[in-house]
């Protein structure tokens, strides 16, 4: 396993996207249980999933993935029709796939039991006629396959017909049977019977001289069907099991070179859909490496504001720069862009989610996904996953109401959950909407006083929109009782700490038997932004331009005072105005701006109202690049970061989300 | 109907095994042969619905016998009594055309199971 490692990141990687595939094509697969296709792909999927655990030499999940295939190629066959109660076994299969995955990331080791599971599907597929023979099938998969070499091929194109089918048949003798060369002899003998037998393995010459296992696989050109002739064969007594799989064998075979013509590739009838697309090469790259370069790129923009800084007098100087200007910020952008994943990623896993919902709690819920394709830093989304779950299962257990509720308010007795992502200017919006119950403010209000959490006289003066705040709180459920999908008191004050986490905020809005929306907004990326510079009691500070809705000087007699606080009025609407320094603590006297000619202010959104910033200097616009402040300093209100200027220095990220 | 047989056997004590087990299940013993040569001529005259025909015989082999009745009718339906070891001849007879074949000592679900597989 040591020297492995290697191998076990792509593993990781590469079964993460099988077992993806998997869940969404078997959600497909319920919908169009006919759809060849998807069954075909789904097949592939768990196919490659246990050739990859085989090579790895992780046992159970090959054991597993290999039982699984079994059910799926007995579908893709006909011979198992799918139905809810299958769709759940293979389901409860992947997760059972997923858990050895984790088992093995975490552990090392694949701790979990898969025997259950496998008794259980073995039981299952008992109903039908295939449970003991699974074994044998397992031991003859292996070397299912037969080669082909191009005299065989040519043949084979040549004696094919236009309604003929090229088939691999293997034939399995039971262990006690007599006389087993007779036998082996009758198959092949049944087999010509039917069609053209082009090759066998062993051969015919081995088989009469007794010389080989329980199995005789053969290729076989006809025109008959895969039913049919299993029929055929298995009619012959001592006949345990025939396999037949299509080979697909196209007529321009001949021009072909020799790598397409093993029957891998010339592709069983599986393969035979799958559409081309011209895809650029890809190469899969370590997340930390970018973000390396995404570090590097911020050190390199760093010393370019610097150089910037210099002010050097000289045409040469100003053309460099230029230039330097123009590289980082491409760079940047295409650094960006590589860091840049569809946000479908996550996205896609929650139909599965959504399904298992609606039927544990009972509901009928669509789940409708849009933008899937919005892009967003990896990072970011890599984060976003569980404040999502979190939402959604919110959605599925107290939004949407039960069919019959819904009936009785005149709903469709389907809820609908929307999930949607797209770009907003420099900011991904992602919103989640629910066309349920909604949220009683007087009742989060309640609770809330009921957990101490606010006191009835705050509760008095307060809107609806911050009663529904209270969702956010730690320690906040409205849950009456703690079930398995939410409400565990832990769930919106997380999902809120995670989206802060990122730069992000999120807001709810709900209307009592309308609906309930989340909406998250993100910003395109954490590392670098462009920013506001502004100064500060003399000190420069960083105003992320994402928070800025803009800026302007305000003279002292347009300043108004409503209950005790300063306001202006812009556009018709009032605004606030607070000192930036007496909301940082910063030691001055207050309120000296009064007395200034001029009052820079910069309006910036905070939660969902807007604010004027009274700062004491409005200075350049320029990008930054983001650093944190380390763990000791994690605390500091309303610093989200800092940054190095041009001089050197060091200026601090506001963070005015909520400065006031 | 009860569907008629022709044992072929040159011991007298095979073809008693295969005829209790045939009568108990409901199948009419027409004519026994100990040899290719008889077997061969009871099967023009009696025209059974199957035979079940032992290789190793005196006067004519299983093997030639099953070759001349299936020469003549190639509808008919023989099925081999091999002893272990006889594989060659077995296959033989069956590119000749014989329909299956048991193998000695009889088990009597074995030689159902193939007698009915070939009349079925």
């Amino acid at each position: 396993m040591d020297n492995n490692s290697q191998y076990l990141q792509m593993f990781f990687d590469e079964s993460a996207e099988y077992i993806q595939m998997l869940n969404e094509n078997i959600l497909v697969l319920e919908q169009e249980p006919n759809n060849k296709e998807i069954i075909n792909s789904v097949f592939r999927a768990a196919h490659s999933l246990k050739g990859m655990a085989a090579t790895m030499g992780f046992d159970k999940l090959t054991d597993l993935t290999h039982k699984i295939e079994n059910v799926l190629d007995k579908v893709r066959n006909d011979e198992l029709v799918i139905n809810e109660e299958m769709i759940d076994y293979l389901f409860a299969g992947f997760d059972l796939i997923t858990t050895l995955v984790e088992d093995i990331k975490t552990k090392g080791e694949e701790a979990s039991d898969i025997s259950n599971y496998v008794e259980e599907l073995k039981t299952y597929l008992a109903g039908d006629h295939t449970a003991e023979k699974e074994e044998v099938i397992t031991k003859l998969d292996e070397n299912f396959m037969i080669d082909l070499d191009n005299n065989e091929k040519n043949e084979i194109v040549n004696k094919m017909k236009e309604t003929d089918y090229v088939y691999q048949v293997n034939t399995v003798l039971n262990e006690d049977s007599m006389l087993k060369s007779v036998r082996g002899y009758m198959v092949i003998k049944k087999a010509t019977e039917l069609g053209h037998v082009v090759k066998s393995k062993p051969s015919k010459e081995k088989i009469e001289d007794e010389d080989f296992g329980n199995e005789i696989s053969l290729i076989l050109v006809t025109s008959m069907d895969e039913n049919a002739i299993i029929d055929e064969i298995e009619d012959i007594i001592d006949v345990q099991l025939v396999i037949i799989k299509q080979i697909e064998m196209v007529k321009s075979t001949k021009e072909k070179d020799n790598k397409s013509n093993s029957p891998e590739n010339s592709s069983s009838k599986s393969n035979s859909k799958v559409k081309s697309f011209d895809v650029a090469p890809t190469v899969r790259v370590d997340i930390n490496k970018l973000d390396n370069l995404m570090n590097m790129v911020g050190e390199l923009l760093i010393n370019k504001t610097r150089l910037e800084g210099l002010k050097v007098k000289s045409d040469i100087y100003q053309d460099i720069l230029q230039q330097l200007d123009r590289v980082t910020m491409e760079l940047h952008h295409v650094v960006m862009q590589i860091r840049m994943v569809p946000i479908g990623g996550i996205f896609n896993r929650f139909p599965r989610m959504l399904r298992d919902l609606s039927k544990e709690l009972n509901k009928q819920i669509d789940l409708i996904i849009e933008g899937a394709d919005t892009e967003l830093d990896r990072s970011i989304i890599d984060e976003l996953a569980d404040p999502l779950v979190h939402i959604l299962r919110n959605a599925a257990d107290h939004g949407i109401e039960s069919p019959e509720a819904r009936q009785k308010k005149d709903k469709d007795a389907i809820g609908k959950i929307l999930l949607s992502a797209y770009q907003k200017g420099s900011e991904i919006i992602i919103e989640v909407e629910d066309d349920g119950g909604g949220i009683d403010p007087d009742l989060m209000a309640e609770i809330a006083i009921e957990k101490g959490i606010a006191t009835p006289e705050e509760i008095q003066s307060m809107e609806k929109k911050e009663k529904l705040n209270f969702i956010f709180h730690p320690g906040f459920s409205t849950s009456k009782e703690v079930t398995d999908v939410s409400g565990r008191g832990v769930g919106m004050d997380v999902v809120k700490r995670v989206v802060e986490s990122l730069d992000g905020q999120v807001f709810i809005e709900s209307e009592m038997d309308v609906g309930t929306r989340f909406t998250i907004s993100l910003p395109l990326t954490l590392a670098i932004t462009q920013a506001l510079m502004v100064k500060i009691d003399e000190e420069v500070f960083a105003i992320p331009l994402s928070a800025i809705s803009e800026t302007l000087t305000v003279n002292p007699q347009n300043i108004r005072q409503v209950s005790g606080q300063d306001v202006i009025v812009l556009r018709e609407s009032t605004i606030p105005i607070i000192e930036a320094s007496k909301q940082l603590n910063l030691d001055v006297s207050y309120r000296d701006y009064i007395n200034d000619l001029e009052i820079p202010i910069v309006i910036v959104n905070t939660g969902d109202k807007q604010v004027g910033l009274i700062v004491d200097e409005l200075m350049n616009q320029q990008e930054i690049v983001i650093k944190s402040l380390g763990n000791y300093l994690i605390d500091a209100e309303h610093i989200s970061g800092a940054t190095i200027i041009g001089d050197g220095n060091v200026a601090l990220i506001l963070d005015v989300r909520n400065i006031a | 109907m009860a569907k008629q047989v022709l044992i072929v056997d040159d011991a007298a004590f095979m073809r008693m095994m295969i005829k209790n087990i045939l009568v108990e299940n409901g199948f009419e013993i027409v004519g026994e042969a100990e040899n290719g040569k008889i077997a061969v001529e009871k099967y023009k005259d009696l025209e059974p619905d199957l035979v079940t025909m032992d290789i190793t015989m005196p006067e004519m082999s299983g093997i030639e016998a099953t070759k001349t009745i299936l020469k003549s009718k190639p509808e008919a339906k023989i099925i081999m009594c091999s002893a272990m070891g006889q594989q060659a001849m077995v296959i033989d007879a069956i590119q000749a055309g014989a329909k299956d074949f048991i193998v000695k000592p009889f088990k009597p679900d074995r030689v159902l199971e193939a007698i009915n597989k070939v009349l079925g």
